[in-house]
């Protein structure tokens, strides 16, 4: 016969506010193989804990129920305490009398008493009938994963390869850098952005602990935790990178131009082409879409073209020095065994085509990525501020922020670094050109990091217009080609207006595209917005609601490059922490299937969301079988198996049925 | 400009030499002013009821609205009680702006009448503003023609409008200065 201890918490007034402690006492000492009975005012507290513990030791106690708060939280303590005076862990039941009682039923002590005894009783009921279970260990690869590759990524993966893990990088470009290597300056410090990357990204390269696989994607996950088994597709280049000495040639003669999304199609590259100057690896690619050698065979058969590969000898043209171009190259798929996963695929900025008030259609309004490639020495300008549609160079310059941010038909969320790179924009602009008139139009001017508020008022000392209160309604172009600008100054308490010759759009962050579909394949899930969620915001930062799933930087939501930085770092370590110790732990409470019992009907299968069921062969028959890895616990196998052959560890049938039979007496 | 009789503020006309004008004539921590609006809230020309008040004057100024800000009379209306010195978190020091406005706008003559009038007296009889019209009173009462203030001292007023002749009121002084 089971010796139940009940164990009611007070929690400060939190329940003893509302329960009358002593009555459910009283009421508890009734109920069938309870022991003992006590009360404190902090149960999870040391003192609280050592109470269940004494009593476990000196064998008054073998089960016990402590009511209390939320499991969610106060389980795993309980837990503990309970294995360490001798028990097992699993001989514990949770009451939530907080949450669903005392807090619901606050104005009601009467009620939330008679609710509090049958919250005990059914726990009571149920942890008469609890089974010991045991943890068990499952091996540990020992590398990680890190998809995407700019800087939160990068980070990551030095930081794993450092700690002596393998790494594998996988890039979808060609070249890792991703959006940081694109600004011109980062702000508060005005460091050149690419300056300070570019050495991060050979160190990435030549790192003997990471596998850099650019231009390429995850393209199935299979395994769990511990054991992932991950196809990785590389993306044709149709040049053959081990032979590619980077040399440009082919980038030089390809004949075919498209717009270059490096520049966001301010310039033009080839169908040949390497993605930037300092790109890391710096390997040309060949663009099959626009590629004219492919263009024509598939319409014709034969090829238009092979100038990159043969050059044009009338003209004494050579083609590529090295002999890398290689038509007939393949995607490749690869497989890889990881023990953890980092996503950092970043953001995109959001285009400026979706606020028609802002004329969207003239070359002059740009978004604030687009000017960061004009600013950039290696932009379309080559650094030299230039008005898009005429060349000139602009005298006033307009910067409206929010634009798709902090709006519910867009993105409701603040983009967090817009206000800052707007000053930063307006700083790097003033200190060139002092004459230069720059209107700053916000909402109202969000600088809250290290020495932001001080970058700002500097910013305002060089004479830069900060219009506050002031989304812009409207920019219109002008017969004579310039800007006008509306909108309100709370400042002045005026509407007003304002001819530019350019206007930036601070557009919002997004997460980028295929951010879902990525999440599905790791069974990440996303938020409302789209990106990639945690698990919990203050406690658990970087961990996904898939074990062994982390996340760094802005696909989890907007950040600048510190913020993104130091979530890098976390995800690694917290991914480290994981797979350094070469075993996992898997979870007691989980499904099992009796197979003799299992009529093979299978409904379980498509059911279980996390692809835990599979049949298999079991004397001559296909039964189901649950992988204990991958099994979360969720229980909804054994709720629809119509053999009943499915048992929920923790949450047995015979134990559920005590619950209700418990809750429901009168 | 004019819309539906709504006062649309054209940015444009905005001249940063303006600004660089008032920050030579005393306003040279202007464009730190963050609007947070703490002088707004202590300033009695706001109380007033005047339309621009300390911050608004202040954020006019740094947009350089030369026209906005002299059209109005609105800075002349400052009673220079300081507080807003007092109270302004980044010490930018507002009243000094209402100053610099002051010097620049009577350097083109654009200030209310009675503007000139408190100059001119303050150029012949050393005050601003001064009782007048109460000399019979005073002498039943027992008490001298004129208050014992710069008035009573012709000596020292002389000294006094030497001092001021050198000074710019010598160019801008619709009055003559004998
Ligand atoms: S085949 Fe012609 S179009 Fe294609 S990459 Fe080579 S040079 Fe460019
Ligand atoms: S309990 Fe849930 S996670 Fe585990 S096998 Fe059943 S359905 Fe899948």
């Amino acid at each position: 016969m089971a010796k139940i201890g009940v164990y009611v918490c007070h929690c400060g007034e939190n329940i003893a506010g509302a329960v009358k402690i002593e009555e459910v006492m009283k009421y508890a000492e009734t109920l069938p193989d309870v022991a003992v009975v006590r009360n404190y005012l902090f149960m999870c507290s040391d003192p609280g804990q050592d109470i269940i513990k004494k009593d476990i030791k000196d064998g008054l106690v073998d089960r016990v129920v402590v009511a209390a708060c939320t499991p969610r939280t106060h389980e795993p303590i309980f837990r503990d305490a309970v294995e360490s005076a001798g028990l097992n862990r699993y001989f514990l039941e949770m009451a939530n009398i907080r949450d669903q009682d005392s807090w619901a039923h606050w104005h009601d002590k009467t009620g939330a008493t008679e609710k509090a005894k049958r919250l005990i009783r059914s726990a009571v009921a149920k942890v008469r009938l609890a089974e010991p279970l045991e943890d068990r260990y499952g091996d540990m690869e020992k590398s990680v994963m890190v998809i995407g590759g700019g800087v939160a990524g990068m980070f990551a993966a030095i930081d794993l390869a450092n700690m002596g893990l393998k790494v594998y990088l996988v890039e979808r470009q060609p070249s890792i850098g991703g959006q940081m290597i694109k600004l011109d300056k980062t702000f508060p410090t005005m460091d050149c952005s690419a300056c300070i990357l570019t050495p991060k990204m050979v160190e990435v390269a030549q790192h003997p602990n990471i596998e850099l696989i650019t231009y390429a994607e995850v393209d199935s996950v299979k395994g769990y935790v511990g054991n992932f088994d991950i196809t990785v597709k590389k993306k044709a280049r149709y040049i053959d990178w081990d032979k590619c000495t980077g040399c440009g040639v082919c980038t030089q003669i390809c004949p075919s131009r498209v717009p270059n999304e490096y520049n966001f199609g301010m310039n033009q590259r080839r169908a040949a082409y390497i993605e930037f100057p300092q790109a890391v690896p710096k390997k040309a690619v060949i663009d099959r879409a626009n590629c004219l050698y492919f263009k024509s065979m598939d319409k014709t058969g034969k090829p238009a073209c092979q100038i990159c590969e043969k050059g044009i000898p009338p003209k004494g043209i050579q083609g590529c020095p090295a002999g890398a171009i290689k038509f007939d190259d393949k995607d490749e798929y690869i497989n890889l065994k990881v023990g953890a996963v980092i996503i950092a695929t970043g953001y995109k900025v959001m285009e400026k085509t979706h606020f028609k008030e802002y004329s969207p259609h003239s070359p002059d309004v740009v978004t604030a990525m687009e000017f960061e490639r004009i600013l950039s020495a290696t932009g379309p300008t080559e650094g030299e501020l230039k008005r898009p549609s005429d060349g000139t160079k602009p005298k006033t310059i307009a910067f409206i922020s929010c634009v798709g941010s902090r709006d519910e038909r867009y993105h409701s969320y603040c983009s967090k670094v817009c206000c800052m790179y707007m000053l930063k924009h307006a700083r790097i602009l003033k200190e060139k050109y002092p004459d230069i008139k720059l209107y700053l139009f916000f909402i109202d001017v969000r600088t809250a990091g290290k020495d932001f508020e001080e970058f700002y008022v500097y910013t305002r000392e060089l004479g830069v217009k900060v219009i506050r209160g002031g989304r812009v309604s409207a920019v219109d172009v002008k017969p004579n080609g310039k800007l006008r600008v509306r909108g309100f100054d709370v400042d002045l308490c005026s509407p007003v207006e304002l001819e530019a010759d350019m206007v930036v759009l601070a557009t919002a962050i997004e997460p980028p595209a295929g951010t879902d579909e990525l999440g599905r394949l790791f069974a990440a899930t996303c938020g409302r917005e789209g990106f990639l969620r945690e698990v919990h915001t203050k406690l658990y930062p970087v961990e996904t609601a898939s074990k062994g799933v982390f996340l760094a930087g802005c696909v989890q939501g907007p950040k600048d490059i510190p913020e993104s930085i130091a979530q890098a770092r976390a995800a690694s370590s917290a991914a480290a922490a994981l797979v350094i110790p070469g075993k996992i732990k898997f979870e007691a409470i989980i499904s099992e299937v009796d197979r003799e019992k299992c009529s093979s009907c299978g409904v379980c299968v498509p059911l279980c969301p996390y692809g835990a069921i599979r049949l298999e062969e079991y004397k001559g028959k296909e039964k189901a079988y649950i992988e204990p890895a991958l099994c979360a616990g969720c229980g909804v196998c054994a709720s629809a198996c119509p053999s009943r052959a499915i048992t929920f560890h923790g949450f047995t049938t015979e134990q559920i049925l005590a619950q209700i039979d418990a809750l429901a007496e009168a | 400009m004019e819309e539906g009789g709504v006062n649309v503020i054209d940015l444009t006309q905005g001249d940063e030499s303006f600004v660089k004008e008032l920050e030579g004539l005393g306003a040279d921590e202007l464009r730190e002013c963050i609007q947070c609006g703490k002088c707004g809230a202590t300033c009695p020309m706001a109380l007033a009821g005047l339309e621009f008040f300390i911050k608004r004057i202040v954020h006019a100024a740094n947009l350089g609205l030369r026209d906005v800000l002299l059209e109005d009379s609105s800075v002349w209306g400052c009673q220079s009680c300081n507080r807003c010195v007092e109270i302004c978190p980044m010490d930018i020091k507002p009243y000094e702006v209402i100053q610099a406005l002051r010097r620049a706008a009577i350097k083109v003559e654009s200030c209310p009448a009675n503007t000139y009038e408190g100059l001119r007296n303050l150029y012949k009889f050393g005050h601003a503003v001064f009782p007048k019209g109460f000399e019979e009173r005073r002498k039943k009462a027992g008490l001298p023609e004129k208050p014992p203030t710069a008035l009573s001292y012709d000596e020292l007023r002389k000294k006094y409008q030497e001092v001021l002749k050198q000074t710019i009121l010598e160019e801008i002084a619709p009055f003559p200065l004998d």
